[in-house]
């Protein structure tokens, strides 16, 4: 990481890189994480919680191993039969940002992921899913529940 | 210069005026929360919507976002606007949870104010509100986080304008949270202005909570007395005392914003111990029976031991009338001249710096906000006048540079150049650069000055700008740095830049002690005259010679062998204490007009903020008003020392009666800087107190640059200024104590390590008047073979003969826990 900054013009072009991979490692970015990433990259830790805090992507609590991001954009509104993250919520028994019980899933709302074509739709592990009903839901958390694959923290 | 047309009115501005400005200049205020005229244009309310109805932009647009051009047909009541803003004001409104009635901006509240002028009265969100935890932001600053309205306001202020990194904007949208990583006093000295800007209760003055509406106070323009700059405060009194002070703006001076210090600095006005009776050896006498008193017994001393056995010691802080009239006090009785300085160095250093002091070269502390290049001499900023920290970043922000010349660790709150040279060395390089502007090649010579290179490529920049300032403090240099600094800047000037000087001073009314003082060496200095026995009684007007003499011992023997002490004075000091007879006087927040001059000689009257008396507080603990009716105001005996010596003068057996003619024709007689002040009153707003000519420029040879000579195994004591805790008035302020950081001795590594010592330690100093304990800081950004010390309250540090002394290494030891 040190490296990394230091090809950089100024070390705050690095931080959103640096807080990943802090991510990476914790599977969040918790305080003490936050605290030693913007000391390596001389930002105040008010200055990081600024940019931490300001994306949807970067976790400042514990998460589960999938985040879901449903897509919270105007297009993804307009075909919602039932609310898709209700219908996640519900399935899973948790609120927005808790962890589910198995501590396989967390369902966040995220901004517009560009996905409009296929609305509704949501991102989970770096790969987008739509247009999404009820059915297709169960199929995809059936699959991360059971086939193994490669964490993708950032794509 | 475009011209446009708003609301039917046309008017021309400068380009690059917004148009929110340029309907401020016609008087339609166009409602707003994030656009501050101080601050600039955020685009983050969308308050400011106005119909542009012809010209290079059309409809809906923010109005603090468009540049103001040609052609441009504006209305800012068209019914499109209006509703549009209605919405706006309905949305900002969603969450704040209108606790008016407890919220201490209510009265004075901007989204109160423009909730009402834009229509919305009636709720239609039903939901839950947003709510938050708020933040322990120190002493001066409440946070109540639910009734923010995201106007980043704050934000802009502290991380934009004044350069601070640790209060700001987190999380997005409608969870956005202003505030600090974690709960902590805030650590910007400048935090305070974030109160005044807020639009609404987020943010209010945590001393004046609950305290009263803005319709219960007092309320006047006011100056700030705690340092030499003179920024223009706004006071806020209540039941006899002072409450609040806010940044008033002043184009000359300060713009729109005030330092913490000057902010909390005022309390010292409502001190507990405060003198508010006339004391005759300790009793608290009749008005008349002290005046008798002191009227006797002061002129039989100069009966039998002449009047020059009779002395006078005005102030740096007293206003210009103070000094003026003890000076003609003194004289119609034929006394000594007064002295206003207890540190002759200090005196000496004024004079040094207000004889060189002329218009054409004197810029304001707005002006240095538009220099491309500033040359900091020994100055600390952030310490010793505070906004002139804030200034510099201005420049800095419009890209000119900064470079710092000072031993001392110096701080600013943005990248700047830093050469820490020791006192001495600084001189050297003072002339070198005037020499290097003269056109003579530094390095020609092969000085063995390490630091020489620097200097030089320091000079090569200097002479490639064009708004050159150079800003020269008077604390820790030596004599001759003001001429110094003055001879760069007529060499800088006859090389054609347009090149200004700015001095900082010691205290907020030295500039006119510096005038009303004798020229040259004409005085012994008062000590001297005390040990000799030359003077037998001493009267001190608003002056502690125990808070700035730097050698208690010296002070108290040479006090010791007087046969009168009289002090006039509104602060508990010790020499109240000690006087044998007290007469209290008036701050000047109380009932009277007062002048002060600025260091850039800018004379500034303060109005009254009220009458004066014992506050409330003080006499009955439930703050209510007094039942019982009085025909006087308890506790209102202080009177001003003008008036007090008037009354002296007349109670003399052989009754003097003051000249009756106007102080300021008096004053414009004696010297002729005086002249173009008609009265207080009619003086012409920002007249300053400085000849209008150039003399021709009297240069010193330059000696070939060369650091100055200093004995090997000693190390030079500085005794200089903090923000907190150094400056006189604002150290009896119970708001700034809490603020205060402990005092530390800073030490250079190289030092350090010398003395096998390490940040931390306990080191004992041993000086001439005593031995100090203190904790070490070793700091990198200092100059070697420099002590720095604070000259701080909570420090037995009156122990040296001045304040540059030499101490040996032996004298610095470690104490063992």
């Amino acid at each position: 990481m040190q490296a990394e900054i230091a090809v950089a013009e100024h070390p705050r072009e690095q931080a959103i890189n640096i807080m990943y991979a802090v991510q990476g490692h914790y599977g969040y970015l918790p305080d003490e994480g936050l605290l030693e990433a913007a000391e390596l990259l001389d930002l105040t830790p008010l200055e990081l919680e600024e940019l931490a805090t300001f994306y949807d992507f970067i976790y400042r609590r514990p998460v589960g191993k999938y985040v879901i991001h449903v897509c919270d954009g105007v297009v993804c509104w307009m075909f919602h039969e039932n609310s898709v993250f209700e219908y996640l919520c519900q399935k899973l028994g948790v609120c927005a940002g808790e962890i589910s019980a198995d501590g396989l899933f967390t369902v966040l709302p995220t901004a517009c992921i560009g996905f409009c074509d296929h609305a509704p739709a949501m991102l989970v592990n770096g790969r987008l899913y739509g247009p999404l009903t009820p059915l297709l839901i169960d199929e995809i958390l059936e699959k991360l529940k059971t086939e193994y694959c490669d964490l993708v923290v950032c794509k | 210069m475009p011209k446009l047309i708003i609301d039917q009115r046309s008017i021309e501005v400068p380009a690059g005026t917004k148009v929110i400005a340029a309907a401020e200049k016609l008087g339609i205020m166009i409602p707003r929360f994030c656009y501050h005229p101080g601050l600039g244009s955020f685009g983050a309310c969308r308050m400011c919507a106005v119909k542009f109805l012809e010209g290079p932009v059309k409809g809906i647009e923010m109005s603090c976002m468009e540049d103001a051009r040609d052609g441009m047909v504006v209305s800012t009541t068209d019914p499109e606007a209006m509703e549009f803003r209605q919405y706006v004001i309905e949305w900002l409104m969603m969450h704040h949870p209108l606790d008016c009635p407890v919220c201490d901006e209510g009265g004075h509240c901007l989204l109160q104010d423009e909730t009402v002028s834009g229509g919305h009265g009636r709720r239609r969100y039903l939901g839950h509100k947003r709510t938050y935890h708020d933040q322990y932001l120190g002493v001066f600053v409440q946070h109540e986080m639910n009734r923010c309205i995201h106007c980043w306001r704050c934000r802009n202020f502290y991380q934009g304008f004044a350069g601070y990194r640790d209060y700001g904007a987190m999380q997005i949208g409608n969870r956005m949270y202003f505030g600090r990583y974690e709960d902590g006093p805030l650590e910007s000295p400048f935090a305070g202005n974030i109160i005044d800007l807020c639009p609404t209760g987020v943010l209010t003055d945590k001393p004046c909570r609950f305290v009263g509406r803005r319709w219960d106070f007092e309320r006047a323009p006011s100056l700030c007395l705690h340092c030499s700059l003179g920024c223009n405060t706004t006071g806020s009194a209540r039941y006899r005392q002072m409450w609040r002070q806010e940044g008033r703006f002043n184009e000359m001076v300060n713009g729109y914003f005030i330092c913490d210090r000057g902010r909390y600095g005022f309390a010292y006005e409502s001190h507990p111990e405060r003198p508010r009776r006339a004391r005759v050896a300790g009793l608290e006498v009749a008005w008349a029976e002290a005046i008798q008193t002191a009227a006797e017994k002061l002129s039989q001393i100069a009966a039998t031991a002449g009047p020059a056995a009779v002395a006078c010691l005005g102030s740096a802080r007293s206003s210009l009338e103070t000094q003026a009239t003890l000076q003609r006090f003194c004289r119609a009785l034929g006394w000594s001249e007064p002295r206003y300085f207890s540190v002759p160095s200090q005196e000496r250093q004024v004079k040094a710096a207000i004889a060189r002091l002329e218009a054409p070269l004197a810029v304001s502390l707005r002006e240095i906000e538009t220099a491309d290049f500033v040359l900091v001499v020994g100055a600390d900023p952030v310490n010793e006048a505070p906004m002139l920290a804030l200034a510099l970043r201005q420049a800095w922000l419009k890209g000119g540079a900064v470079a710092v010349l000072d031993p001392r660790p110096v701080f600013l709150p943005f990248e700047f150049e830093h050469l820490p040279l020791a006192p001495g060395d600084l001189e050297a390089a003072l002339e070198a650069l005037t020499a290097g502007a003269g056109g003579t090649d530094l390095l020609a010579g092969g000085s063995p000055w390490p630091l020489l290179p620097k200097i030089a490529a320091l000079g090569r920049r200097l002479t490639q700008t064009q708004r050159p300032v150079i800003v020269c403090g008077t604390g820790i240099v030596r004599e001759s740095t003001p001429g110094l600094a003055a001879d760069l800047v007529l060499r800088l000037r006859e090389a054609g830049l347009n090149a200004g000087l700015f001095y900082l001073l010691p205290g907020a009314n030295a500039f006119g002690a510096g005038l009303l003082s004798p020229a040259g060496e004409g005085l012994t200095p008062l000590m001297e005259d005390l040990e000799t026995g030359a003077v037998k009684a001493l009267m001190v007007v608003e002056n502690d010679p125990f808070w700035d003499y730097p050698d208690r011992g010296r002070l108290v023997r040479a006090l010791d062998k007087l046969e009168l002490l009289v002090a006039l004075d509104y602060l508990p000091s010790p020499t109240v204490q000690r006087a044998d007879i007290v007469f209290p006087t008036l701050t000047l927040f109380e009932r009277n007009h007062s002048s002060f001059v600025n260091q850039e000689g800018r004379l500034q009257l303060a109005p009254p903020v009220h009458l004066g008396g014992m506050p409330m507080a003080q006499i009955s603990p439930e703050k209510h008003p007094p039942r019982t009716f009085l025909s006087h105001i308890p506790g209102g005996e202080p009177r001003t020392p003008g008036e007090i010596l008037a009354e002296l003068a007349a109670a003399m057996p052989a009754p003097v009666t003051l000249p009756g003619d106007d102080l300021w024709d008096w004053l414009s007689r004696k010297n002729p800087v005086f002249a173009n002040i008609v009265s207080l009153f009619e003086s012409p707003p920002g007249a300053r107190l400085i000849p209008e000519a150039v003399p021709a420029g009297t240069f010193s040879p330059a000696a070939a640059p060369a650091a100055a000579e200093r004995p090997p195994d000693y190390l030079e004591l500085l005794l200089v200024d903090l923000i907190f805790g150094t400056e006189e008035l604002a150290s009896y302020s119970k708001h700034i104590q809490p603020a205060e950081e402990p005092p530390r001795l800073r030490m250079h590594p190289a030092d350090a390590a010398k003395l096998r010592l390490s940040s931390g330690d306990r080191v004992a100093l041993r000086l001439l008047g005593g031995t100090l304990e203190v904790d070490l800081q070793v700091a990198e950004n200092m100059a070697p073979g420099v002590l720095v010390l604070p000259r701080h309250r909570q420090l037995n540090w009156r122990l040296a003969p001045d304040y540059r002394v030499m101490v040996a290494y032996g004298d610095i030891v470690k104490v063992e826990a």
